[in-house]
C-alpha cells in the first residue's frame, strides 16, 4: 500500500532525484566551522515561525505597540517564552551570521568558482542587520525609541543625500506613527522576503559548487 | 584567472572529495546537533536571562541617553572617538559615511580585489592581517562602548586610551602593512602585537572605568502593579489639591489657590468626559490659567509618559464607575493595626514609605542625604542618622518631624535644621500612629518579630 502511494509520488516528483541531488552528495572533509551556515538559516526559520506568532498580538502603533508586547509578556499562554526566542534569536543570528563570514574570509572559500556565493552573503549580512535594525524600534519602548532615533540620525549625516534618506526611514522629519508602520511592514514582509529569496539563491550555489575544502600548504 | 588555474583548480576539488564524506549522513548530522544546541541555549536565554522591561517610549524624555543596537555600539563609539580628532572630527560624514562605506564595499568586492587562486594562510598573510585588526577593533570597541570618554573629573585619560585602541593602532598597523607586506614573519609580528597591545590597553580602559550608576527604572507591567504605581504617584502629586480620593471640589491649603472652586475629578463630569489619552494630555500639559502645574516632561514637569499613563489607569480602576477594580488592588496600604500590636517594617511600613517618603528619599533628591528605600537606610543613613530614629525614644527626631514639629537647628537658632515631614501635608493619625509604635518598639523587621513584641493576645502576625 505505501509502496504504491511512494511510487505513484516518485514518478511524479522525482524524490529519488531531490534524494540524490540534495542529500546524497560528496562533500570534502568537514568540521564545527562548516554548521554556522545552517544554523544561521535555522535562526531564520525561528524568527519566521516566532515572529509569525508575535504578529497575531503585536499592534504597530505608538499607542498600542508596548501595551501589546506588554501583553504578549503577561497574558498570553508561553507568550514570555516566544518573544524571548524571537529577542535573543535576533542577537544570536546576528553573531552567527557574521562568524560564519568570518570562517568564509579566513578559509578563502570565496574564491573561484564561489564569488557569487560570497556576493550574496554579503546582501544577507545586510539584510540581517536591517532586519535586527528594523525590529529593534517595535516594541516601542525607551530604548528602542532612541536607539531608532540615533540610528537614522547616523544615516542623516550622508552628505547631500543625508536629509532624504532620514525623511524616507523616519516617514518625516520625526520619528512618528508613521516610522513605526514603515518599520513594521519592512520588518515583516519586505525584508524577510528579500532575506528568504538571497538564501534561496545561496543554498542552489552551495549545492551545485559543495563546499569548499580547508586549504592546505598546496593551495 | 586563466582556463589552466580552473581547471587545477576543480581537479584539486575532485581529489578532496575523494577522501571527503557524505552531506547525507554526515554533514547533515553535525548540523543538526548545532541547530539543537542553539534551540536549547536560546530557550534557556529566553527562560532564565529574558528580556530587560523598558519603560514605554517617551520621545519628551530628552534626559535618555540613547544607545544604538549592541552590534551598532562600535560604530557609535568609532564615531564618538573620531569626532575628538583635531580638524578631520569636525567632518562627520567622513566616520559615519565614508569610513563603514569604504569598508563594506571592499568586503563585498573582495573576491574581485583579492584575485589571486591562493588559498593557504600563509599566502594571504596580508588580507588575514588587515581582517584580524578590523575585528580585533570591533570587539573591544563593542566592549569599551559603554565606558565615558570623557570622566566626571573631566579627565580625558580612558578617551586618549580608547582613541589609541580604535583609531591609532589600527591606522599605524596599517601604514606597516604597506611595507612589509611581503615578508611573512615580519607581518605576523606586526599583526600580534597590535592586536596584543589592543586588548591590553582595552582591558585597563575596562579596568579603570567607573563602575557604571545601576539605573534602575521601575516598570509596572501587571494591571494591579499599573494601580498601585498610579496611586503612589497620584498621592506625591495630586493629593496636595485634588485631594487622597479626588473628591476636592474647593482648594485649601494651597498657596495660591486658596478658595478655588474645580470640579472634583473622581466625579463622573469629568470621567465621563475626558478620554484615555485626553486625561494623560490634561495632567500632560496641566491647567495652566486655572492654576494646574504641568506635570509631563515635555512641559517642563517631572512624569513620564509611562508614569502619567499609569495615574490615568489608577483613576480609571478605582474612580469610574465602568471599570472594575481587581480584587487585589483594594485592599488597604497596611493591615490596620489592634490595640497593643506592633508593627513591622515588611507588612506596615515598607509600604507608607514608599507612598509617603520614598519620591523624596531616594538617591539623587534633595534630602540630607537620609535614603528610605530600605530597611537598613531608614535606620543608619540622613544627616542626623544618629538622632533620626532611636528605639524607644519620642524624641526621635523622624518621630517629630512627621507629627507636624520641626527640629530646630541648635548653633543658628531660628532656622530649621529639619522641616516636618511630608513637607507639603500631614500625615493621618493612623499612619502616625504606626511609625509611633513601630520605633517606641525598637523597629522590627519582619512580622514575626513584630508579632513576638506585641502585648495583646489577639495580635496575629499578619501575613
Ligand atoms: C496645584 C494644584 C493642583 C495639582 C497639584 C493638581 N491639579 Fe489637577 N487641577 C487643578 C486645577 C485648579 C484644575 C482646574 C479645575 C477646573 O477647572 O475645574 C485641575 C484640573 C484637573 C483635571 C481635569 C479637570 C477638567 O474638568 O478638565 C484633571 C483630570 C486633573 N486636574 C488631574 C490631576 C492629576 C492626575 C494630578 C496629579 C498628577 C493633578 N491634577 C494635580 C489643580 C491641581
Ligand atoms: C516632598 C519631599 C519629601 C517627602 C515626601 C518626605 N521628605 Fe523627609 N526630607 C525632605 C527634605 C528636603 C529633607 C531635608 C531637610 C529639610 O529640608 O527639611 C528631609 C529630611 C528628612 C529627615 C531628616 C534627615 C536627616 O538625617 O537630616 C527625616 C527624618 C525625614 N525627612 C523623614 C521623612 C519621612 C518619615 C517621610 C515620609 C512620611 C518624609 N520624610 C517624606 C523631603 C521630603
Ligand atoms: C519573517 C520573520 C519575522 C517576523 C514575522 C518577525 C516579527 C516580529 C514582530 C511582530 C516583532 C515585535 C515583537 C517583539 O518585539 O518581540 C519582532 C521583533 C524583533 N525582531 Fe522580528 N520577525 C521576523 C524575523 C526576524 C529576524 C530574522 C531578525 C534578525 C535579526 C529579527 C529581529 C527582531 C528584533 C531585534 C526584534 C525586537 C525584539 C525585542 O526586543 O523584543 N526578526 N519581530
Amino acid at each position: 500500500m505505501w509502496n504504491t502511494i511512494y511510487n505513484w509520488l516518485d514518478e511524479r516528483l522525482g524524490f529519488n532525484e531531490l534524494y540524490t541531488n540534495l542529500l546524497d552528495r560528496p562533500e570534502p572533509k568537514t568540521t564545527w566551522w562548516n554548521t554556522l551556515g545552517s544554523a544561521s538559516m535555522f535562526l531564520f526559520i525561528m524568527q519566521g515561525l516566532t515572529g509569525i506568532f508575535l504578529t497575531v498580538y503585536y499592534t504597530p502603533s505608538p499607542d498600542h505597540a508596548y501595551d501589546s508586547i506588554q501583553y504578549i509578556m503577561e497574558g498570553v499562554a508561553f507568550g514570555w517564552l516566544i518573544r524571548g526566542i524571537h529577542h535573543w534569536g535576533a542577537t544570536l543570528m546576528v553573531i552567527l551570521v557574521f562568524v560564519h563570514m568570518l570562517r568564509v574570509f579566513f578559509t578563502a572559500s570565496f574564491k573561484f568558482p564561489r564569488e557569487l556565493t560570497w556576493l550574496i552573503g554579503i546582501g544577507l549580512f545586510l539584510t540581517t542587520l536591517g532586519m535586527g535594525f528594523t525590529g529593534y524600534l517595535l516594541p516601542w519602548n525607551q530604548k528602542a525609541y532612541w536607539a531608532t532615533t540615533v540610528g537614522t540620525q547616523i544615516a542623516g549625516t550622508v552628505p547631500f543625500l543625508g536629509e532624504f534618506i532620514l525623511k524616507a526611514l523616519r516617514g518625516g522629519p520625526e520619528l512618528s506613527a508613521l516610522t513605526l508602520q514603515r518599520f513594521f511592514s519592512a520588518h515583516i514582509w519586505i525584508i524577510p522576503a528579500l532575506l528568504a529569496g538571497l538564501m534561496g539563491v545561496h543554498l542552489y550555489l552551495i549545492i551545485k559548487h559543495g563546499e569548499s575544502h580547508f586549504p592546505t600548504k598546496e593551495d | 584567472m586563466n582556463d589552466e588555474t580552473k581547471q587545477k583548480i576543480n581537479k584539486r576539488y575532485e581529489r578532496e572529495l575523494d577522501k571527503g564524506e557524505r552531506f547525507w549522513p554526515d554533514t547533515i548530522f553535525r548540523d543538526l546537533i548545532m541547530s539543537l544546541g542553539i534551540f536549547l541555549l536560546l530557550i534557556l536565554l529566553a527562560s532564565f536571562v529574558g528580556i530587560p522591561v523598558e519603560p514605554k517610549a517617551d520621545p519628551s524624555d530628552t534626559s535618555y541617553i540613547p544607545r544604538p543596537e549592541w552590534y551598532f555600539l562600535f560604530l557609535f563609539k568609532f564615531l564618538a572617538l573620531y569626532g575628538q580628532l583635531p580638524l578631520i572630527g569636525k567632518i562627520e560624514w567622513l566616520a559615519t559615511v565614508l569610513v563603514p562605506g569604504v569598508a563594506i564595499g571592499i568586503l563585498t568586492l573582495l573576491p574581485f580585489i583579492e584575485k589571486s587562486p591562493n588559498r593557504y594562510y600563509s599566502k594571504r598573510i596580508l588580507p588575514i592581517s588587515i581582517m584580524t585588526i578590523m575585528v580585533t577593533g570591533i570587539v573591544m570597541l563593542t566592549l569599551m562602548s559603554e565606558v565615558p570618554t570623557v570622566a566626571e573629573d573631566g579627565s580625558t585619560l580612558l578617551g586618549t586610551l580608547q582613541t589609541i585602541v580604535g583609531i591609532f593602532i589600527p591606522v599605524i598597523a596599517y601604514v606597516l602593512f604597506a611595507f612589509f607586506k611581503s615578508n611573512t614573519r615580519l607581518m605576523i609580528w606586526t599583526t600580534s602585537l597590535a592586536a596584543l597591545s589592543m586588548i591590553i590597553i582595552s582591558g585597563t580602559v575596562l579596568a579603570l572605568a567607573p563602575e557604571k550608576k545601576a539605573e534602575e527604572t521601575e516598570v509596572a507591567t501587571t494591571l494591579v502593579d499599573q494601580i498601585f504605581a498610579g496611586q503612589d504617584l497620584y498621592s506625591i502629586h495630586c493629593t496636595e489639591c485634588h485631594g487622597d480620593d479626588g473628591s476636592i471640589a474647593v482648594i485649601q491649603g494651597v498657596e495660591g489657590l486658596e478658595g478655588e472652586k474645580i470640579t472634583p475629578i473622581n466625579s463622573r463630569d469629568v470621567l465621563y468626559t475626558i478620554t484615555d489619552s485626553a486625561m494623560a494630555e490634561v495632567i500632560a500639559y496641566g491647567r495652566p490659567s486655572s492654576g494646574m502645574t504641568p506635570f509631563g516632561k515635555t512641559y517642563g514637569g517631572e512624569l513620564s509618559k509611562s508614569e502619567i499613563d499609569y495615574i490615568v489607569v489608577f483613576m480609571r480602576y478605582m474612580w469610574d464607575d465602568r471599570f472594575e477594580v481587581p480584587q487585589e488592588a483594594l485592599k488597604p496600604l497596611f493591615p490596620p493595626l489592634a490595640a497593643g500590636e506592633v508593627p513591622s517594617y515588611d507588612v506596615h511600613i515598607q509600604p507608607i514609605v514608599k507612598r509617603y517618603c520614598i519620591s523624596c528619599h531616594r538617591a539623587g533628591k534633595e534630602n540630607n542625604n537620609y535614603l528610605m528605600t530600605t530597611y537598613e537606610e531608614i535606620l543608619t543613613t540622613g544627616d542626623q542618622a544618629a538622632n533620626n530614629v532611636i528605639a524607644g525614644d519620642e524624641g526621635s527626631y523622624l518621630l517629630q518631624v512627621i507629627q507636624e514639629h520641626a527640629i530646630m537647628n541648635p548653633e543658628k537658632p531660628g532656622e530649621e535644621l529639619i522641616g516636618v515631614m511630608p513637607p507639603n501635608r500631614a500625615l493621618k493619625p493612623n499612619v502616625v500612629d504606626v511609625f509611633f509604635r513601630w520605633v517606641m518598639n525598637g523597629m522590627p523587621r519582619t512580622a514575626v518579630e513584630a508579632g513576638a513584641l506585641s502585648t495583646t493576645p489577639a495580635a496575629t502576625p499578619t501575613p
